[in-house]
């Protein structure tokens, strides 16, 4: 197969909302996702990951373009205003 | 009145805390810690309630659950018009303080234990039982005329949250085995449960640390508020204690219940419910404020009420 040139987006945003992202996700048409725990500061103040309402919660999703900007619109729509959101992209090479 | 050694393991916590000590507690170790902790307290009440006969405790619970449904209701108009707080902030913090804290409720235990004091065991259901209409009553309150409400969502986190299932799953575990068949798994749940309290109580302590820092932030008002509030509370449940009759063991339990205040369940489902509220508000009071409060000086209060109420 080969190599396909895609875009990963990956999420950070709050623990309590692990569920509702994956309802988004997987409504928006993502092929899939992979979570990962973590902490860290920022404008929301120190994310110390202690217990869930502190935690903080990495998601990375694959997909073309045109599936990233619709989950990018919509999480930005929905939650960046009340809760701590940080999205970024990167170009990959899909190798499988 | 002798201090309950389990509470210097909190003072321990806040200590390393604030002395930026390396000690840490694992986030699994936590986790771990309050499922024994809420399973434990469930599977307590749950041999208790199996003593006595449901139907009689049913009018009894209406009136408790009424009472405390006031809580939320008496806090609300005190932030939002003495405190000057947003609407969304009041709501969530009279959420707050309407709910009950586990731990608390623990630790007035252990001391019921410490002055060999007897209490009405099933009271245990009302751990339960009043978490939820505070928070419901907090959304109302935040949500009244403004704007739509994710019920489904705040429901789901108020029924299936981890601290209601393990509650009610421990409660109904007992219930069904009763004194005779948990036996077995007295020395797990019932021996080391003090113990594990400490530990609890440590890691408490390190994270109330890093929210006295941000507390301070927000001023007397709250601070003031996070001390009254609960003296509020507690008389509210020593007069409703004495009034239906519970001895003065229950009587200081049901004032502890009332006085305590959520900072497990009632801030994830107020993040989901009420997403503009600040979370660091909440739990700035309820953890970095009440929680040592209760433990320190409020419980000893609250014991010294149902004792006078009761004439001694």
């Amino acid at each position: 197969m080969p190599v396909q040139s895609m875009l990963l987006l990956t999420i950070l945003t709050e623990a309590v909302l692990e569920d509702t992202m994956i309802d988004e996700l997987m409504a928006l048409g993502a092929k899939g996702y992979t979570i990962s725990e973590a902490r860290g500061s920022g404008t929301h103040g120190v994310r110390s990951g202690k217990w869930t309402v502190s935690g903080n919660i990495r998601i990375e999703v694959v997909g073309d373009a045109a599936l990233i900007g619709r989950i990018v619109e919509r999480l930005q729509a929905q939650y960046d205003r009340d809760y701590g959101l940080l999205m970024f992209t990167t170009q990959v090479e899909l190798q499988n | 009145m002798s201090i309950e050694p389990v509470v210097l393991f909190f003072v321990l916590g806040v200590a390393a805390g604030l002395l930026r000590s390396d000690l840490k507690i694992p986030g699994v170790i936590y986790e771990a810690l309050s499922i024994f902790i809420l399973l434990a307290i469930g599977l307590k009440g749950g041999v208790e309630l199996a003593k006595y006969p449901l139907g009689s405790l049913i009018g009894q619970g209406l009136i408790i659950v009424a009472i405390g449904a006031l809580i939320p209701l008496i806090a609300f108009p005190i932030l939002r018009f003495l405190g000057r707080l947003s609407r969304a902030d009041s709501a969530s913090i009279a959420a707050h303080y309407g709910s009950v804290s586990v731990v608390t409720f623990s630790v007035g235990i252990t001391l019921l234990g410490h002055e060999n004091l007897d209490y009405e065991g099933y009271l245990i259901v009302f751990l339960v039982l009043l978490e939820m209409p505070a928070l419901v009553i907090g959304v109302i309150l935040a949500r009244f005329g403004v704007g739509p409400v994710r019920w489904a969502k705040l429901l789901h986190e108020v029924f299936f949250g981890k601290s209601i299932y393990l509650l009610v799953g421990g409660l109904i575990i007992g219930y069904v085995a009763g004194p005779e068949g948990i036996r077995p798994l007295d020395r797990l749940f019932f021996d080391l449960f003090k113990g594990v309290l400490a530990f609890f109580l440590l890691e408490m302590g390190l994270v109330a640390a890093s929210r006295i820092a941000a507390l301070r932030q927000y001023g007397a008002f709250l601070a003031g508020f996070a001390v009254v509030m609960p003296l509020i509370s507690a008389t509210l449940g020593t007069v409703t204690g004495w009034l239906l009759g519970l001895s003065v063991g229950g009587t200081f339990l049901l004032a502890t219940l009332f006085a305590s205040a959520s900072y497990i369940a009632a801030p994830a489902a107020m993040r989901i419910a009420v997403p503009e509220a600040n979370p660091a508000l909440s739990i700035g009071a309820s953890l970095g404020m009440t929680f040592p409060f209760n433990i320190f000086l409020g419980i000893p209060i609250y014991l010294w009420m149902a004792r006078t109420i009761h004439g001694g």
